[in-house]
């Protein structure tokens, strides 16, 4: 090996026992090329770090030729739905409002489509030995559209008001026991430390636009709880275009930030137009009104599919349906044989096949989606597959041969309703006569979500015996784990405990290596498989839709729409 | 005449009114606590309640009735729950948007309408009142989502003549806004079509069998002074009372066509405010639908009084 090469790797494992780590796991194989940037983008390696390591291990860096894209013009974008409520970046919670955000806002970390993590408004991140501690450097000369430059205290604030009990902040649960409004605190102007609540190695994906809401505003941000938020009527972010008008229900404007870091932008504006119908919105597009769609739905916009006219941008994700079954009520679901009665009833193949025909991943009833590094998965944890005869068995040795009656409660959402209606023809072979209560998403998630009766309020969506909710693609597994499964978690809509389980996840997201992280998840997925407290059919694609001449665009799984590169042919 | 008016008048306030407390117990009825609603799910009950106090959704219903009432008439619509923005600047540009819509259908299906339903009506039982008959007939049959959608797909999509979506921009002149408007306004043409094209060829039958277009043709009069003279004026009395009535259609019914073309009207401002639970937004919007309407059903009294001089004389008596 070449001196100078050698000097330099023994630098970076020098750094730290978790660089050690990874460096070695690398030249283990346990990971290949791609894994590795992505691992070693997590642990803010610099680009040039990583070239280095890869150049040692033999893989040369991979090389794109570009050519310019075409400046100029505004692209027209159809969101749906519109957002509901106001535009207030860490209030977040749904669609319309986060593509809103996101064409102006910019994240410290921008996670990508493969899960890469790519430095934005942060150069730099570095975990202590054990991850608990996370020094985050910021990039310089980057000014806000308002003109004041940002700095440390900008993004203090940012995290502060996000991680506060008392602002309203929907990444509240994101936070939820790794972070505290005193863990965040300013070393020098461009440096901020994150003092974590635990060990947390995937805490760069929190910075991350994983978390939808950490858009970096000024630290003299105004608040306005009535009126016109302060985001749409000041530009005041740091992205490539300004937002210059906002009409709720409508459609936003946004003009071509002439400061931005990252220099000028190719497209002179984007023009935004709310949508509250798919057929509109697909007639739009194929009409020529409208080049870009930021997300479509297989069941909705059939007709934009196989379009020559039409390029459909793909991204695998871990965006998924979650069928809950409560383990405390008294009823049948309270034996976990039941419940894999019930999961094995389903024929995952075709329901894929039937609802997403090939942008899906079939799911094993774990949150560990095909798509994480760290999923397990079959051999080693069997894959759950349709098997009547087992199914009934389990019926017959729980006291249930001839079935019971149940109802299971969602939402008019998506694909919900015909998943709804598959699982009730499906029980129907182990007897269980399943009704259904469609409700609109309004009324499924009204109520209240914490406090009596239930310990998780009144809401349908956390207290039904069983029910099926939408859930957002996560780059990182964890939030499921602590939101939805973990013992008193908020969105624990199965009621489920099991301090194993508690145990295994907490591990999970401490674990460094890959290997630890596997060692891990492989216990975990294993309890969920024999408790079954939710039923996980699929991990769906995120998809959108652009008219032909729409370059230099990625789907992103979480629902962002970044448009500073791309183009109009 | 006057006396007639006024009875009109006084006849449309009452309406008004009762169309107010309608709306106002309509939106009590819907589920959900407005407090609630508002502050989202993880709101501790005592904020909920603070809320509830400050936009005063605790006091008795009928003092909540006056007080909303009381605003509305002095032009206060509130504050949308929703979007915290008041109420009459999300609902002003929508109603507007509305009557441009309302105006650009009327334009084509007004004379249309009336120029195929008397046409039909002196070619009575021959082929062109068949067709006339026909197509109106089967135009209304189909439903507005369909005729639209097949609209689109004609004229948008594939032939790319006309915009699909009705949404001029901000900026646009008098007629780019009626060339965005031409779509959804031919979706409204087919259902339209139909009844206002039959109200006009009975109402011109009964009155090309009447005694005094028999006296006018045997007086020597040429047809198209008895048509224009004596039918015409007869026989379109009812249908401006139908095309009337079609207002309150036009305006805030139109939630479909709007959705279609996504086309920011009041219908789907109303439709969302329900369904989001914005009531200040839905009572507003309802009851500002209902003034449109009763608006149009006075104006078409008057042009009724105007061309009916039993009316216009009833006064006097």
């Amino acid at each position: 090996m070449d001196p100078e090469l050698r000097r330099r790797f023994d630098e970076i494992r020098r750094r730290g026992p978790i660089q050690r780590t990874l460096l070695d796991e690398f030249f283990d194989v346990k990971y290949d090329r791609r894994e590795f940037i992505r691992r070693a983008t997590i642990f803010g390696l610099s680009a040039s770090a990583i070239g280095g390591v890869l150049a040692m291990a033999g893989c040369g860096p991979s090389s794109t030729t570009t050519t310019g894209p075409k400046q100029g013009g505004r692209l027209r974008l159809g969101i749906i739905p519109p957002p509901v409520h106001t535009i207030e970046p860490h209030t977040f919670a749904e669609q319309g409002a986060l593509e809103t955000g996101s064409v102006c806002g910019e994240f410290l970390i921008r996670a990508t489509a493969n899960l890469k993590l790519v430095p934005e408004l942060a150069t730099s991140w570095t975990p202590n030995a054990d991850a608990s501690t996370w020094t985050v450097k910021l990039r310089s000369g980057v000014k806000f559209q308002n003109g004041q430059a940002m700095t440390a205290d900008d993004v203090i604030a940012t995290f502060k008001r996000l991680v506060s009990p008392d602002t309203g902040s929907q990444a509240l649960s994101a936070f939820k026991g790794v972070l505290k409004p005193t863990g965040v605190t300013k070393t020098d102007d461009l440096t901020v430390t994150f003092n974590l609540d635990n060990a947390n190695a995937s805490f760069p994906y929190l910075l991350s636009s994983t978390t939808y809401q950490a858009i970096i505003l000024p630290a003299n941000y105004q608040v306005v709880t009535s009126g016109p938020t302060s985001f749409t009527t000041t530009p005041q972010c740091t992205g490539a275009f300004k937002l210059v008008s906002y009409t709720p229900g409508v459609g936003a404007k946004y003009d071509r930030y002439t400061g931005w870091w990252g220099g000028q932008a190719p497209l002179d504006g984007v023009d935004a137009t709310y949508y509250t119908d798919a057929a509109a919105a697909d007639a739009a597009l194929l009409g020529g009104t409208l080049d870009l769609l930021g997300q479509i739905q297989l069941g909705t916009d059939r007709a934009l599919f196989n379009n020559p006219a039409v390029q459909v941008f793909s991204a695998h994700g871990a965006t998924h349906r979650q069928v809950p079954m409560r383990v405390d009520l008294n009823n049948p679901f309270k034996d976990a044989k039941v419940r894999q009665a019930v999961a094995l009833t389903l024929d995952r193949p075709a329901i894929v096949n039937t609802l997403f025909t090939s942008f899906a991943d079939i799911g094993n009833d774990t949150p560990w989606a095909p798509v994480y590094p760290s999923t397990v998965g079959a051999p080693d944890v069997p894959q759950r597959k349709q098997d009547i005869t087992m199914a009934k068995q389990l019926m017959s040795t729980a006291g249930y041969a001839n079935g019971f009656a149940i109802t299971l409660t969602t939402e008019q959402t998506g694909e919900i309703p015909q998943l709804a209606q598959i699982i009730q023809s499906a029980v129907k072979a182990i007897n269980i006569d399943m009704k259904l209560d469609i409700q609109t998403a309004t009324a499924y998630f009204d109520g209240t979500q914490i406090g009596p009766p239930s310990g998780w309020g009144n809401t349908p969506w956390l207290n039904a015996p069983i029910n099926i909710t939408d859930w957002g693609h996560r780059s990182v597994p964890n939030v499921f784990l602590t939101s939805a499964l973990s013992t008193g978690a908020v969105w624990n809509a199965a009621h489920y405990s099991n301090p194993d389980f508690d145990a295994a996840a907490k591990s999970f997201v401490a674990a460094i290596s890959l290997t630890d992280q596997q060692k891990y998840a492989k216990i975990a997925e294993n309890i969920l498989l024999a408790d079954t407290p939710v039923i996980f059919p699929y991990f769906y694609n995120y998809l959108a839709a652009g008219a032909k001449n729409v370059k230099g665009y990625d789907a992103d799984p979480l629902g962002t729409v970044y448009l500073s590169k791309t183009s109009l042919g | 005449m006057a006396r007639f008016l006024l009875r009109r008048f006084a006849l449309a306030l009452v309406t008004l009114f009762i169309l107010s407390v309608l709306i106002f117990t309509a939106s009590q009825l819907l589920p959900g606590d407005i407090g609630r609603n508002v502050l989202g799910p993880f709101a501790s009950t005592h904020d909920v309640q603070m809320l509830d106090q400050q936009l005063g959704v605790d006091r008795p219903l009928y003092v909540q009735y006056i007080d909303w009432v009381w605003k509305f008439v002095r032009g206060n619509l509130g504050t949308s729950l929703e979007y915290q923005v008041p109420v009459a600047t999300l609902l002003g540009p929508s109603l507007i948007n509305s009557l441009k819509l309302a105006a650009v259908a009327f334009a084509l299906v007004v004379p249309l309408s009336i120029v195929g339903g008397v046409y039909a009506a002196l070619r009575r039982g021959r082929l062109p009142d068949r067709v006339i008959t026909l197509t109106g007939l089967s135009l209304t049959a189909v439903p507005e989502f369909i005729s639209a959608i097949v609209l689109i797909l004609i004229f948008g999509v594939l032939l790319k003549w006309l915009p699909v979506t009705a949404a001029f921009p901000v900026d646009a002149d008098f007629f780019t806004q009626v060339y965005h408007l031409l779509l959804p306004g031919m979706a409204l043409v087919f259902v339209l079509f139909g009844y206002i094209a039959r109200m006009a060829r009975t109402g011109t039958i009964d009155a090309l069998e009447s005694d005094y277009t028999r006296t006018a043709y045997l007086k020597g009069l040429p047809t198209p002074t008895v048509i224009r003279r004596h039918v015409l004026r007869n026989s379109l009395l009812p249908t401006i009372a139908v095309i009337a009535t079609q207002m309150g259609y036009l305006i805030g019914g139109l939630v479909v066509i709007e959705k279609l073309f996504n086309y920011n009207g009041i219908g789907q401002r109303i439709y969302t405010a329900a369904q989001n639970k914005d009531f200040t937004m839905l009572q507003s919007g309802v009851l500002v639908v209902g003034l449109v309407y009763l608006t149009a059903t006075l104006i078409a009294d008057i042009l009724y009084s105007l061309l009916n001089p039993r009316i216009r004389y009833a006064g006097v008596e």
